[in-house]
């Protein structure tokens, strides 16, 4: 019950004008991010988060999570219309999604399908939340240093092995983020490291140049390969009136969406599951149970189980981001670098000292679902004429977008320059298969977790004894061991099953 | 012909990533233990430390991507592509000319009429909407100073 009224304290730090105006602006703004195949949560966010720099932490993170949560719902919009998923987590809506619209011929009834059942999951996930975050944060306040170093590195290793389909690219690129974070100045000491001589790099690479580099610039320079191609949208009307779902649709639609709800919020509490993991963990759950249709030929039960489990998982993964200062996907990172930069520090102590704030985002989320839901509701008439926006005349707003975003952040052409530079960095590894999000947790969690690991290191006189003595620290080596060691032993052991099977 | 029969053993690009990777961790175990100091009895964990540690595990993943690169495809760079962070370098040049606001929208202008082959109606469009997005959202409301650049600088003094 003192969750409850936590929450209600949550709301009436979230109910001034500007507050909802933000949340309104972040839910309208992700919709459109989200709707647009091939910019995603991830660069949204990135994009994004320069305009917030007016705000104060509250209201910032609150249009942020509202934009982070909204862009959810926009992602399903292109998957059904066009069968091009505007984000990862969408791609399932679109097995069921495309059909529904092109062949049964209901695209209105398939978005409102994908809204509905986004709600629902989003309120279970937000539900979980309310209760979790605050008791995941006392389980939090227990782990000292060694704990804390134990679960960073599974969280920072696990991201790494689960993103992409090479471990050890992800495995490369979370070092290669905690390095770049060395850069600078030591934490502990003040003393510069890895500076080069630089007067620039003194201050370490800046974040949010970094982030809009290596995410949304990448992502313009990667778009240049589908600029000729148009976009085919062969509905030709939609109208709020012609959406509306009958109550059968409904019932058809609520028990998936519950069930995957749920599925989903455990899931996005994982680091490195994410909302595509649930999506897909939703539908395929969804495949055991009985269905009024075949899945993948316009089920509503498909779109309602994908769809309600990422939101579920986009409103869990706050829960290990507040409490722990955990996030659990690329997103997450963003959301938390931008949490640093106002001087928040996620963690078990967040709750206790700026319940303000804790409680006014979650509120916050609450608020962002109802918006979403309404304007996810209102804008299907002006979908088509959205969807239809050529991708050679994004290829230049989000340019500008990128140079002038990553200027405001320091008021130097610095920022332009790591903006730059992290853009070609992030386009080449893409290319080359590798994942970025691993590099952008690492590059978030790097400082904490070296002063944990160094302060573990003070306290044993140098001794690794330290992580094998209490038994939380003990399980958290144990499983980083095994994320550590899988991608190594995997294709050996496919190997032997090769060979075992040429054999027979 | 089997798929990995089909992939590229030469040596490429597809190396390069890992090979840059283990000359950098070289380079910051180097420095980490020769520059920053690792670990003192006194004074305990020194500031190069943490990054000596992490770069170690950095040159040991990416030995290991290394060894797993040459079973991968080669990727394909369109040239067109740089086309992009060409025109980030022209922009960065002719702001010190001419500043960053008008050296963004000439840019729009010239890639959406130009390179595009849009019409003028969709080019004015997308060019008016963008520098209300910059005029309306950076400079009136967050309030950024952009640089002039040298010729407003001279006709301002």
């Amino acid at each position: 019950m003192e969750n409850l009224q936590l929450l209600l304290d949550g709301f009436s730090v979230l109910f001034t004008l500007q507050n909802i105006g933000v949340t309104i602006l972040g839910a309208v703004l992700g919709l459109i991010v989200g709707a647009m195949p091939g910019i995603g949560s991830l660069a949204g966010v990135a994009l994004l988060l320069p305009l917030t720099f007016k705000f104060n932490p509250t209201t910032a993170i609150i249009m942020l999570g509202a934009l982070y949560y909204s862009n959810m719902y926009g992602g399903a919009f292109s998957a059904i219309l066009l069968n091009i998923p505007g984000d990862s987590p969408a791609v399932m809506t679109a097995l069921d999604g495309y059909p529904m619209a092109t062949q049964r011929k209901r695209p209105g009834q398939a978005l409102l399908t994908s809204n509905m059942a986004s709600f629902i999951g989003g309120t279970i996930g937000m539900i979980i939340l309310t209760f979790m975050g605050p008791a995941l944060a006392d389980i939090g306040l227990k782990f000292g240093p060694a704990e804390m170093t134990a679960l960073l590195l599974v969280a920072m290793t696990s991201i790494g092995w689960l993103v992409g389909e090479n471990p050890t690219k992800g495995l490369l690129l979370t070092m290669f983020g905690i390095l770049l974070a060395s850069m600078g100045m030591d934490t502990l000491s003040g003393s510069p490291r890895y500076d080069f001589g630089s007067i620039y790099l003194l201050g370490g690479i800046p974040f949010t140049p970094f982030v809009i580099g290596v995410v949304g610039f990448a992502q313009v320079i990667k778009l240049m390969e589908e600029r000729n191609k148009k976009t085919q949208v062969s509905i030709e009307k939609l109208t709020i009136k012609g959406s509306m779902i009958t109550l059968h649709d409904f019932k058809r639609l609520f028990f998936p969406a519950v069930r995957s709800g749920f599925m989903g919020t455990f899931v996005g509490v994982l680091p490195g599951a994410g909302a595509t993991t649930a999506a897909f963990m939703g539908y395929a759950a969804q495949k055991s149970f009985k269905n009024e249709e075949p899945l993948g030929t316009g089920a509503i039960e498909g779109i309602a189980a994908c769809e309600a489990a990422n939101n579920g998982a986009a409103a869990g993964a706050f829960a290990p981001l507040l409490a722990l200062g955990i996030p659990g996907s690329g997103t997450g990172a963003v959301l938390l670098g931008g949490l640093m930069m106002w001087g928040l520090n996620p963690g078990p102590l967040l709750f206790t000292n700026s319940p303000d704030f804790a409680w006014g985002l979650i509120a916050s989320l609450f608020l962002a679902n109802i918006v979403t839901l309404m304007i996810a509701w209102g804008v299907i008439p002006f979908l088509i004429k959205i969807l239809s926006v050529p991708t050679k005349l994004m290829i230049p707003i989000i340019t500008v977008v990128c140079v002038v975003g990553s200027y405001s952040t320091s008021n130097s052409m610095y920022g332009v320059l790591i903006m730059f530079l992290s853009g070609v960095l992030g386009y080449v590894l893409t290319k080359c298969e590798y994942q970025t999000a691993p590099v952008l947790l690492a590059f978030v969690l790097a400082p904490l977790l070296e002063s944990n690991m160094r302060k573990a290191f003070i306290i044993s006189q140098g001794s690794l004894d330290i992580f094998f003595q209490k038994p939380i620290s003990l399980v958290f080596i144990i499983i980083l061991i095994a994320i550590m060691v899988f991608p190594v032993v995997r294709p050996l052991l496919i190997r032997l099953g090769l060979m075992k099977r040429k054999a027979s | 012909m089997s798929s990995v029969e089909q992939k590229d053993r030469k040596f490429g690009v597809k190396q390069y990533i890992p090979i840059a990777m283990i000359g950098i961790s070289i380079a910051f175990i180097w420095m980490g233990f020769a520059k920053y100091g690792f670990w003192e009895d006194l004074k305990g964990p020194r500031p190069g430390f943490f990054p000596v540690i992490i770069s170690f595990a950095l040159l040991a993943a990416s030995l290991l991507a290394l060894v797993f690169s040459f079973k991968e495809k080669a990727p394909s760079w369109p040239l067109e592509n740089w086309l992009v962070p060409l025109s980030v370098v022209v922009i960065m040049g002719t702001t010190f000319i001419i500043g960053l606001l008008p050296s963004v929208g000439l840019y729009v202008l010239v890639w959406l009429r130009w390179f595009e082959k849009c019409t003028w109606r969709t080019t004015l469009t997308v060019f008016l909407i963008i520098m209300g997005i910059v005029i309306g959202a950076f400079v009136l409301w967050l309030g950024v100073p952009f640089p002039k650049g040298l010729i407003l600088n001279l006709i301002a003094n």
